[in-house]
């Protein structure tokens, strides 16, 4: 079984911006992948990006910089 | 709480599901149709007199619970909201909603039937997975080109009640009025009790909302993020249901079951549609009952727009006729949509590819 780690979870107002923050991820070298977003989160049935919690301020500056719109961020073990 | 949002957790509650599906069928519904979205939308719609095909007539109390249920988990749970898009997405929503049960109807069954069909057996149901596979990779293909149909907007949370609270109006005068039809013969006279398919819509609605239950979200999580977390109430629902009917000797390899046609490419097709309707409206029929429930006036939409297809395709002759063999009273009949339905399937795919570029262009306009 895979061990869970602290992580950080981005959740975005739509998919596309979802996948749009993939892709900036994927330019910029950042680790991390598109999840469902967590059922603890959300009953909605969106995308989140999930990256190690070290990762946090990369993300943030991420989304900044490519103006992806964002819901919330959150912290948790997964 | 936490156990039942785990991966284990969902498990054992779309096993639940499944075995809700089995008490239903066991009670007197249709055997492999237990509690199929389309067709139960396509009953209550004739039930109404939106349309005259006598054998499927009947106010299935199922539909209004899998919405009450959802609604009575979300708020208890705190996560009912109300919202909606803008209105142009929701008119996109509403053409969906009519494509995707059209889809449904020449398949002759939804996404849910059709795992129910395939614990039976049915490789008629086998290949329709094929389409809904192919739906669910064409409508990926348009989220990675940037398909949004907007923002969602929290809106007055009693905006939210109208929907199910009608549907609640509705059943209670199917059955204290005679204002409704009810089929004498055929899948519409196949009915549980009143009281076992509310109840059993009830818990149906709440586990689906639980699980997140939803056929086409879990093929687009698995092929575009390799998510099994989706999938898996889904995979629970179908090996109790599979289970039931081998122990009950239910389980019969055949080209196509009771209620279903074995032709191939419309198999394929109709269940194209769902599979791709399914992917860009964000959910299966089951999905949008359950979203609708949870206070989305965009799913409201879209089961408007189902229940408006549902009448469309008996009216217009669309839906599937099922295959039989040979009787002493009557000739085998292949089954399969006519004609109608034939233009029909191509029309709907002609109307998600539409909404498809459209939501590109929307999607385009939002950054």
């Amino acid at each position: 079984m895979f061990r869970k780690t602290m992580k950080v979870i981005v959740t975005f107002t739509t998919t596309s911006e979802a996948l749009k923050m993939e892709k900036a991820c994927r330019k910029n070298h950042i680790k991390g992948k598109l999840i469902p977003v967590p059922r603890e989160i959300s009953a909605g049935c969106g995308m989140a990006w999930s990256s190690e919690i070290e990762l946090k301020d990369s993300l943030l500056k991420i989304v900044d910089e490519n103006s992806i719109k964002i819901n919330e961020i959150y912290e948790m073990m997964k | 709480m936490s156990f039942l949002n785990s991966k284990k957790g969902i498990f054992v509650l779309g096993i639940v599901a499944g075995l809700v599906a089995v008490m239903l069928a066991a009670s007197g519904n249709p055997k492999n149709m237990a509690i199929c979205v389309a067709c139960f939308i396509r009953d209550i719609a004739g039930s109404m007199k939106w349309h005259n095909a006598a054998p499927v007539q009947y106010f299935r109390p199922e539909i209004v619970g899998i919405i009450v249920g959802a609604l009575a988990i979300s708020i208890f749970t705190g996560e009912y909201k109300s919202t909606s898009s803008s209105v142009s997405s929701l008119m996109l929503r509403f053409a969906g909603g009519i494509a995707m049960v059209i889809g449904a109807l020449v398949f002759l069954g939804c996404s849910t039937r059709m795992v129910l069909r395939m614990a039976a057996g049915d490789i008629s149901a086998y290949v329709g997975l094929v389409g809904l596979a192919l739906g669910v990779g064409t409508g990926i293909l348009f989220l990675k080109k940037g398909y949004s149909l907007g923002k969602k907007e929290e809106i007055r949370k009693e905006t939210g009640y109208v929907f199910p609270l009608i549907l609640v109006i509705l059943l209670v005068l199917s059955v204290t009025t005679t204002f409704f039809v009810a089929s004498s013969k055929g899948p519409g006279s196949i009915h549980a009790p009143f009281m076992i398919s509310l109840i059993g819509g009830i818990l149906f609605g709440i586990l689906a909302q639980r699980t997140r239950m939803c056929f086409t979200g879990s093929f687009r999580n698995l092929f575009f993020m390799k998510n099994f977390e989706m999938i898996t109430p889904i995979f629970g629902m179908f090996l109790v249901v599979l289970v039931y009917n081998i122990a009950t000797g239910q389980f019969k390899i055949a080209p196509y079951g009771p209620i279903a046609h074995p032709q191939t490419i419309w198999n394929i097709l109709g269940m194209y549609v769902v599979g791709l309707a399914g992917t860009l409206l964000g959910g299966c029929p089951l999905r949008q009952l359950v979203l609708a429930g949870q206070g989305s006036i965009d799913s409201v939409s879209a089961v408007l727009g189902m229940f408006v297809g549902a009448a469309m395709a008996h009216n217009f002759k669309l839906a599937a006729s099922a295959a039989a063999k040979a009787t002493e009273k009557a000739p085998a009949a292949a089954g399969g949509p006519g004609i109608n339905g034939q233009i029909a399937i191509f029309v709907c795919i002609a109307v998600l590819l539409i909404i498809g570029f459209t939501g590109i262009k929307k999607g385009k306009e939002n950054v």
